[in-house]
């Protein structure tokens, strides 16, 4: 019977099988042999591009939330709209859980995980270690799913293909930032490795080992 | 092939960090991971009863939120009120195909589908059906993958009813089959949440 774990065992989420951690070229995805769930991958710098991402995503965060993303033309009248302002009508118009739920996927969710995600990779570039990091980690892998800014982007889209016959719609300086906001965020999530970013905070160890 | 698994040597994996522990009094559950300090399990707590419970009632939720209006535009004085599926056969009247498409998928399609092969999931695993697991994990990590593109009709009303405000000429309001789409969403997203894919493999060691 074993007495210790092995620290280079891992087991597939999706099928439990047990393996061992092999090296992977930079770039490089290591698969399960049983079910090919993605188990790791091996990322150059790592933290320093999570970091750099998160900070990158803060500061489009502002102007791409707080400028119009669109116009609308009818009329001889102008309207315009934030992101967060569908949220507010639909509140308004009493449909509260749907205006949660909007809100949360878009506005809320985003901004906690590029929060949590400068939290994390800041404390492990600076070398530093704080028994707040695990809790931060374990925050953003549950809402993780739940920011939707791709979805939004798609459905900005259909918006304007909808309103085309009735007015005329302008695409306005926020959703340039809203733009650059959800390209960010799109490779902060897929270069992001939960395995590797989980050892750095058990070791204790910031730079990525070479 | 090597099929030893974390089970089979008494080890529990960390569902958040995927640490590896043992199970110290074999009753599948321990309370801190070392790593992530969150609760450790072995199998999800009752995987399939809880994706039972969340499945049918987005099932049941499903109707009303194909049946009630999701919004009415009014437009010069007229209003319509407009379920999902009647806005689509609108933009295909007008030509758009394409957006059409895209919202055929990600509202009826996708939510259906979805429901589907948690269906199929749950049924297979629970009468131990026998499938093959690695076409099966992946119906399970399609599920995972494509559920949150069916919130695509929420924003485009969140969009609609703050851009078109124009009083008497041009008016969007949301209406309550909004509310039961969301929900439809948020359950199913659960739904596979609370599926614990690790069952369908489980299934395979017992039979042989």
């Amino acid at each position: 019977m074993l007495t210790s774990i092995p620290g280079n065992w891992i087991a597939c989420k999706d099928c439990d099988l047990l393996l061992e951690r092999v090296a992977t070229p930079p770039g490089g995805k290591a698969l399960c042999p049983r079910c090919e769930n993605p188990l790791y991958q091996y990322r150059e710098q790592g933290i320093e591009r999570t970091l750099a991402l998160a900070i990158t995503g803060l500061l489009l965060f502002i102007p791409a939330n707080l400028l119009p993303v669109m116009s609308l033309q009818l009329i001889g009248q102008e309207t315009s709209t934030t992101i967060y302002e569908g949220s507010l009508v639909l509140f308004r118009e009493g449909l509260y859980w749907t205006a949660l739920l909007v809100f949360s996927a878009s506005v809320v969710i985003p901004l906690c995980k590029l929060l949590l995600m400068l939290f994390v990779s800041g404390y492990l570039y600076l070398g530093r270690s704080s028994p707040l990091l695990p809790y931060a980690m374990r925050y953003y892998h549950h809402i993780d799913e739940w920011g939707m800014l791709e979805v939004y982007m798609l459905s900005v889209l259909v918006a304007v293909v909808k309103l085309k016959g009735m007015a005329s719609v302008i695409p306005d300086i926020g959703l340039y930032c809203f733009i650059g906001l959800l390209l960010v965020t799109t490779l902060m999530s897929s270069l992001l490795d939960h395995d590797a970013v989980w050892q750095q905070i058990e070791h204790g160890q910031g730079r990525s080992p070479a | 092939m090597q099929t030893t698994t974390a089970r089979d040597l008494g080890l529990i994996r960390c569902e958040t960090c995927g640490k590896l522990a043992f199970d110290v009094d074999h009753d599948g559950y321990e309370e801190h991971c070392p790593r992530c300090h969150g609760h450790m399990h072995m199998r999800a707590t009752n995987s399939l009863a809880r994706t039972w419970s969340l499945l049918i009632t987005a099932a049941i939720l499903y109707i009303p939120a194909n049946i009630l209006p999701i919004m009415t535009v009014t437009y010069f004085g007229s209003g319509t009120p407009d379920t999902i599926m009647s806005g689509i056969i609108q933009l295909l009247q007008h030509g758009s195909y394409p957006v059409a498409a895209v919202i055929f998928i990600a509202s009826i399609l996708v939510p259906l589908l979805k429901m589907v092969a948690l269906l199929i999931l749950l049924l297979s695993v629970q009468f131990k059906w026998v499938l093959d697991d690695r076409q099966r994990t992946r119906m399970y990590r399609a599920v995972e993958l494509v559920g949150r593109w069916s919130m695509l009709d929420m924003f485009v009303i969140a969009l609609l009813v703050a851009l078109v405000n124009y009083g008497s000429i041009a008016h969007i309001v949301s209406g309550p089959g909004a509310t039961a789409f969301g929900s439809v969403v948020v359950l199913t997203m659960l739904a596979a949440t609370t599926f614990d894919a690790r069952l369908i493999w489980d299934k395979q060691r017992t039979d042989d």
